[in-house]
């Protein structure tokens, strides 16, 4: 499958980094926009166990890393949120984002950038890493050899296109 | 003829809250009470109550040569026991937390006796005995000097310095060691290193923006002070980095 090279990317930058209920709230207004191709969330890491000094290995219990729920698909966040980087079909879907974000975001500020994020090829590199069978969608948003694959955020809607990756 | 020091150069609010922090004539203002027992269970080296481990004799018992020096430099009271070196460290965020880590050292260096401060961008470690740490721990957390969202004890895993804050203001932590409470209150939930605590620390309400502007001791163009506002400061760092590039380490004015 070959991913179109002239898809509009966006990233969505908050002035604060988002915990999972906002997130959570922000991605159920994002993601039934007809026309997302790719989404992918850029954040801090929430380790499960502590990393490093004399409590290594130890359980970090947190409540910044959990599973929350998106248009009824459980995503395991394990990130604070501080980007959402989405492909989509063309600008207008940008525009309603835009929209979406200005009622959103009241307590402080955003912005929407526009350009290119993600991949849309993979490089040489890329093919000598993981060959000429790894999945085009994801090369360049998260290591294909990861065992635990992108979530799919299906919305049971006739209006789109079937599916969106997180 | 008396000599009166003057810490740093600037004009800015910023450089005046940096001279007044190094400056050990000056009494920081109290913003918050902390026990001694919170202080022990936040640094995490001891348990509540149980005596300080040593690592000599006290000074006292032991045989002291005839040293000139010795006499000068009087021990401080955890090198007068032989208390054992500790350490706290720090993790300042850069949007206005009242103090930042090289400011912390200079500071430190002007106010205590007997430390061995480590500084890095984004935190500062200082180490020193036991006994000793524990009453620095108190100035630094009880005065100006700390705010309970934008500075932090961090043992280990320390990034957060030059993150965007979370949601509720709160310097990013990713072992979330400090949670901001429902009535405003900041309370520690594990140690520095983070380890869970038997009972949460109460370190007080985060302190407001306005506050924070003025009593911040960095500079930042979008949320603070720019620091080209103040040309004192720049003309100085100007010298200095001319001086070092000129001439390496040993600076001669012609």
């Amino acid at each position: 499958m070959d991913t179109a090279t002239d898809h509009p990317q966006c990233r969505i930058v908050p002035m604060r980094m988002l915990g999972p209920d906002t997130t959570k709230r922000l991605l159920e207004q994002i993601v039934v926009v007809p026309g997302i191709h790719r989404m992918l969330l850029n954040g801090q890491n929430i380790p499960l166990l502590v990393p490093y000094g004399p409590a290594r290995g130890t359980e970090n219990k947190t409540n910044l890393r959990k599973t929350i729920e998106v248009a009824g698909n459980a995503v395991d966040l394990h990130v604070q949120v501080g980007s959402i980087t989405l492909e989509v079909e063309n600008r207008k879907v940008i525009d309603t984002f835009r929209k979406i974000c200005d009622a959103f975001f009241v307590d402080f500020p955003y912005h929407i950038q526009e350009g290119k994020f993600m991949k849309t090829h993979p490089t040489l590199v890329d093919y000598a890493r993981y060959g000429p069978g790894a999945d085009r969608n994801l090369i360049g948003l998260v290591d294909p050899k990861r065992k635990d694959k992108p979530t799919l955020i299906s919305i049971s809607n006739e209006r789109v296109c079937g599916g969106y990756e997180i | 003829m008396t000599r009166t020091p003057q810490y740093g150069p600037g004009t800015s609010v910023v450089a005046m809250n940096r001279r007044k922090q190094m400056d050990p004539n000056h009494t920081l203002t109290k913003m918050r009470n902390i026990t001694d027992e919170d202080i022990v269970l936040l640094l995490g080296h001891r348990a509540p109550g149980a005596s300080f481990k040593t690592m000599h004799p006290p000074l006292a018992e032991q045989q002291e040569p005839d040293c000139p020096m010795r006499q000068l430099v009087k021990p401080t009271e955890g090198a007068k026991h032989g208390d054992r070196v500790r350490y706290v460290q720090f993790a300042d965020s850069m949007f206005n937390a009242p103090c930042q880590p090289y400011q912390r050292t200079y500071a430190e260096m002007y106010r205590f006796r007997g430390i061995d401060p480590g500084t890095l961008s984004g935190r500062q470690i200082v180490e020193c005995r036991e006994r000793d740490l524990e009453q620095y721990c108190r100035l630094l957390i009880e005065t100006e000097m700390f705010d309970p969202a934008l500075v932090s004890l961090r043992g280990a895993t320390v990034h957060g310095h030059s993150l965007r804050l979370s949601e509720d203001g709160m310097q990013f932590d990713a072992l979330q060691r400090c949670v901001l409470g429902g009535d405003g209150m900041v309370r520690y939930v594990k140690d520095q290193i983070g380890l869970p605590l038997n009972r949460p620390v109460e370190v007080g309400k985060p302190l407001d923006s306005k506050w924070l502007k003025e009593h911040s001791t960095i500079f930042h163009s979008l949320v603070g002070t720019p620091l080209r506002d103040d040309r004192e400061y720049v003309e100085y760092l100007q010298r200095i980095h001319m001086l070092r590039t000129r001439y390496g380490f040993m600076p001669k004015e012609a």
